[in-house]
């Protein structure tokens, strides 16, 4: 067995060093952090499979998940330099390519998913012609969930809240000093450190999705979610411009189209997988209690308007609020509780 | 001229080396005391790792104190020798030209983003310390390829070829990258550092593929500014200035009084002392740099062979990682999404196992070669005690700081390496701050900047393989070739071994978990056995001969050839294989406890 084993791996390094992309086809290399196997693994990995099949090969999609292409900062790196061609990416990336992306983080803007959906649809051209100035195509876009408050004590008010030490993520100072100069106590890790950080007390409070705290386990070690609807988390795909160039302009139509399928598909799956994944949580012993109090909108949405301007450019901020208030004026029986 | 400039570039790393103590104990003395930390602190600090590492390694080549897995000796000496170390030079300032062009171009483009650490501070500029360091490297090596001109000369060639293959990408693009690889090889051979064949084969395999080598330099510089990597130099630190005074003797007078009446007691003590020490400062090998030091000679003037108290120091450097707090644990069960909780349970009795079967090794070898023996006296017991309290506490203090919740694993190592250097230069006076610190502090930055420069590149390499998605395919090899569950048992652990050796352990955990959980699954493994199985194997790929991580430190360390260190690490390599298959085929060591704890 063993001899067999290194021989195969010896031939393999054989292939790899040897195999070069055919000269036909457009190889594109996707890097994610999404988690192998997880929701949004396989749909994108369903994507590269369309994208193969409808343009008859000429493009090649590899998904790279699990973060093994690294962090998302490490990633667009990659991209500049053309290691890598594509990135489905969550806020944090976004973010740091374009401002705009923020938008999506500002507290309790959003008040359900079809509120998202049609603030997102409005603001896609503004923001893939902001992220064309950066050298990158935009995609589609991907739906993490929304973010709930998990504490290891109960937390009742903004007070409480405040001071409990609040996890955020590492490689955004800005946030970082905009949660210090708020009253927060952020501690800024990587995502890999929380359950470190929850096990030895140096985090308290996470701000995550129902989904990231059943797969990480996190809600283990915070017994209480407070269920606040903070804002949702978005995700988009992107391919470097250079990449997007070089595939036939004939062919670029599809794979929008099979990007729009898989959009539309996580639209609908992830509001459903997270109402079971709370529910199994709840199951094993999770104690789900509703932000009550008016002050926490106060409070809140106080914050929300520092982000205009300061984290999220002005008229982009104002673009989103505009869409959202012609929403709310179309759809006005939608139940003004936060979250779904 | 020469003189003024050596003492700049040790200065500004020593000074460097110096700010990563001082800035996280200043956080945790900011947060206590006004409750927001200091802006962009962590960061900061990271980058300090990038830059004592680099220069570090800068150091290390103007002392010519590069790792090597070879040293030519074999060559007899004369033109023959000279030719191959000219030769191996020439390659290594080849590559080394590439990987500072590779940096160049990291730090041209992002610049462009206009990214920023904290506090305004660029992000290029932080990065800069890679150009600078593998330049200074590609000067260095070509310069001491030799006494003479003419061999210098050909030392400087390699410099030019390095241009070349920058300037004309497709003499090597779409080709196979066999023959590039061969030459390294070559080197490696007679005697080029370790840095130049990982990273020339990473540069080599990705330009045969059409990709910049500056993907090599990305993954060096995420690597070098991850958050928990400054804990390895903060560690060595403490070691080395521990190593400096008499703490080894006082700690060793210890030693002698409780545990020297056991035939081979100071090889116990060591093995438990290390498997505390590495369970919770959970990186593999920053125990050989911390701790190595002080135990090594007090073994040796027991009367421990040489050979026996080195492997046993190299072995020693990773057994704590099945126990808990060690860090690739929980990161084994936050992936593979198993509760922390059973795998620490699960990990109880086999790594108290592994910790037991070295011990067991050691009192072997005090029966065997007869070494001291000492009766065992309260009053001493009690004085020997007193003598040595301040370094005793010194695993308290971590432990209190970090579990405490008061300090992260970084601020816990500062807070260390500043104990340290209290109890050495103001207690003991055993340390002159005017006559050794500088010196101690550079050759502390020599050591972190000879391994950061290795794993720097290996992480290339590392990219490399997994973007050709070597891993997932040798697992659905296995898929399709083994049915019963006793042969995949086998498989896994020859395959966790590669992996143990090709993968960063972290990196390791990240990417091939994900791929070995299902595999477990279908052939109906117990999820925190698998766990303890993945953890126990990359233990043992530590010490693979050759590119085991502890083997590079111990040689560091120890100043010993990396052969004599694997040779020396052989027979206790034997012993964890042992003691792994153990665990692999006795599940009831993983189940057992947590079938009781968790009925």
């Amino acid at each position: 067995m063993r001899t067999r084993s290194i021989l195969a791996l010896a031939a393999a390094l054989v292939v790899v060093s040897a195999g070069a992309a055919s000269a036909q086809s457009v190889p594109i290399k996707l890097a994610s952090v999404v988690p192998e196997n997880s929701i949004w693994d396989k749909n994108l990995k369903q994507m590269g499979a369309e994208w193969s099949q409808q343009t008859g090969g000429r493009v090649t999609l590899t998904v790279y998940g699990g973060g093994s292409q690294g962090d998302e900062s490490t990633v667009l790196r990659k991209m500049r330099l053309d290691a890598l061609q594509a990135a489905a990416l969550t806020g944090v990336g976004l973010g740091s390519i374009d401002a705009s992306f923020n938008v999506f983080n500002v507290p309790f803007f959003f008040e359900s998913y079809d509120e998202l959906n049609a603030v997102t649809e409005a603001l896609t051209p503004a923001i893939a012609k902001r992220v064309e100035g950066k050298g990158f195509v935009f995609v589609n876009w991907g739906h993490g969930g929304w973010t709930q408050v998990f504490t290891k004590k109960p937390v009742k008010t903004v007070d409480d809240l405040k001071k409990a030490k609040l996890w955020t993520s590492a490689g955004n100072d800005r946030m970082v000093q905009w949660f210090k100069a708020n009253g927060f106590e952020p501690r800024a890790m990587a995502m890999t450190d929380i359950m470190t950080g929850l096990t030895t007390g140096m985090v308290e409070a996470v701000p995550t999705t129902p989904l990231a705290a059943l797969l990480f386990q996190w809600y283990k070690q915070t017994p209480n979610m407070l269920d606040i609807g903070l804002a949702p988390v978005v995700g988009a795909t992107i391919v470097t411009r250079k990449a997007w160039n070089a595939i036939p302009a004939a062919d670029r139509p599809k794979l929008l189209a099979a990007a729009a399928g898989v959009q539309k598909r996580l639209q609908d799956d992830v509001p459903r997988q997270e109402t079971a994944a709370v529910a199994e949580m709840v199951r094993r012993g999770l104690v789900v209690s509703k932000a009550s109090g008016p002050e926490w909108r106060k409070e809140v949405d106080a914050l929300a308007s520092t982000m205009r301007g300061e984290m999220v450019p002005k008229d982009m901020f104002d673009l989103a609020l505009k869409a959202r208030d012609a929403y709310r004026k179309q759809h006005p029986s939608q139940p003004v509780t936060a979250g779904k | 001229m020469i003189g003024i400039l050596t003492l700049l570039e040790d200065g500004i790393a020593s000074l460097a080396l110096a700010a990563m103590v001082v800035l996280p104990l200043a956080e945790i003395l900011v947060r206590r005391l006004f409750g927001v930390g200091i802006p962009g602190s962590g960061p900061f600090v990271q980058h300090l790792t990038l830059w004592i590492g680099f220069l570090g390694a800068a150091i290390a080549a103007r002392e010519g104190k590069l790792l090597s897995l070879a040293t030519g000796t074999f060559i007899p000496p004369g033109r023959a020798r000279d030719g191959a170390t000219t030769f191996a030079s020439a390659v290594a300032a080849c590559m080394a030209t590439i990987l500072a062009w590779g940096a160049v171009q990291l730090v041209l483009s992002e610049r462009e983003t206009g990214s920023i650490i904290a506090a305004g501070v660029p992000t290029w500029v932080g990065q800069l310390a890679l150009p600078i360091g593998f330049a200074l490297i590609a000067l260095r090596v070509a310069w001491r390829a030799g006494k003479s001109w003419p061999r210098r000369i050909l030392g400087a060639a390699g410099i030019v070829a390095g241009m070349a293959l920058i300037r004309y990408p497709g003499l090597l693009e779409n080709r196979p990258a066999w023959p590039g690889l061969l030459v390294v090889l070559l080197a490696a051979a007679v005697g080029a550092p370790i840095f130049a064949i990982l990273g020339g084969a990473a540069v080599l395999l990705f330009m045969s593929d059409g990709v910049t080598p500056a993907t090599v330099l990305i993954e060096t510089y995420s690597l070098s500014v991850s958050p928990t990597l400054p804990a390895i130099p903060l560690f060595t630190l403490a070691g080395f200035i521990l190593a400096e005074g008499h703490a080894s003797a006082r700690l060793l007078r210890v030693f002698r009084a409780w545990f020297g009446w056991i035939p081979g007691g100071t090889a116990v003590v060591c093995a438990i002392l290390c498997t505390f020490f590495t369970a919770f400062t959970g990186g593999s090998g920053v125990t050989i740099l911390a701790v190595g030091g002080v135990l090594f000679p007090a073994l040796l003037k027991e009367g421990y062979r040489d050979r026996f108290s080195l492997g046993l120091l190299t072995t020693s450097g990773s057994l704590g990682l099945l126990l808990p707090p060690s860090l690739p644990l929980i990161l084994y069960a936050v992936v593979a999404q198993i509760p922390i909780e059973d795998l620490f349970i699960g990990g109880l009795l086999p790594g108290i196992l592994l910790t037991a079967m070295i011990a067991a090794w050691g009192v072997r070898e005090g029966t065997r070669f007869a070494t001291t023996r000492y009766p065992f006296r309260a009053n001493e017991a009690a004085a020997a005690l007193w003598a040595a309290k301040w370094e005793l506490a010194m695993p308290a203090v971590v432990l209190v700081a970090m579990f405490s919740g008061l300090a992260t694993a970084v601020e816990a190592s500062a807070l260390t390496a500043c104990y340290a250097l209290l109890i050495q230069a103001v207690i003991h006076r055993d340390l002159s701050v005017r006559r050794d610190l500088l010196r101690v502090f550079v050759e502390c930055v020599v050591v972190i900047g000879g391994v950061l420069v290795i794993l720097g590149v290996a992480v290339g390499l590392t990219n490399y393989l997994v973007g050709a998605q070597l891993p997932a395919k040798l697992v659905s090899w296995v898929q399709g070739h083994i049915e019963s569950r006793l042969a995949f048992l086998l498989a896994l652990n020859v395959f966790l071994l590669i992996v143990g050796w090709l993968m960063e352990i972290f990196a390791a955990i990240v990417v091939v978990v994900p791929l070995i959980v299902p595999l477990g699954a279908a052939f109906g493994i117990h999820p925190v056995h698998l766990g303890i199985i993945f953890v126990a194997n990359l233990e043992l790929g530590f010490l693979t001969p050759l590119v085991g991580i502890n083997i590079f430190l111990a040689s560091y360390r120890f100043k010993r050839p990396v052969l004599d260190v694997c040779r020396a690490a052989l027979p206790f390599m034997a012993i964890l294989a042992i003691g792994v298959l153990v665990i692999t085929y006795v599940p009831w060591l993983t189940t057992g406890l947590l079938a009781i704890l968790r009925p």
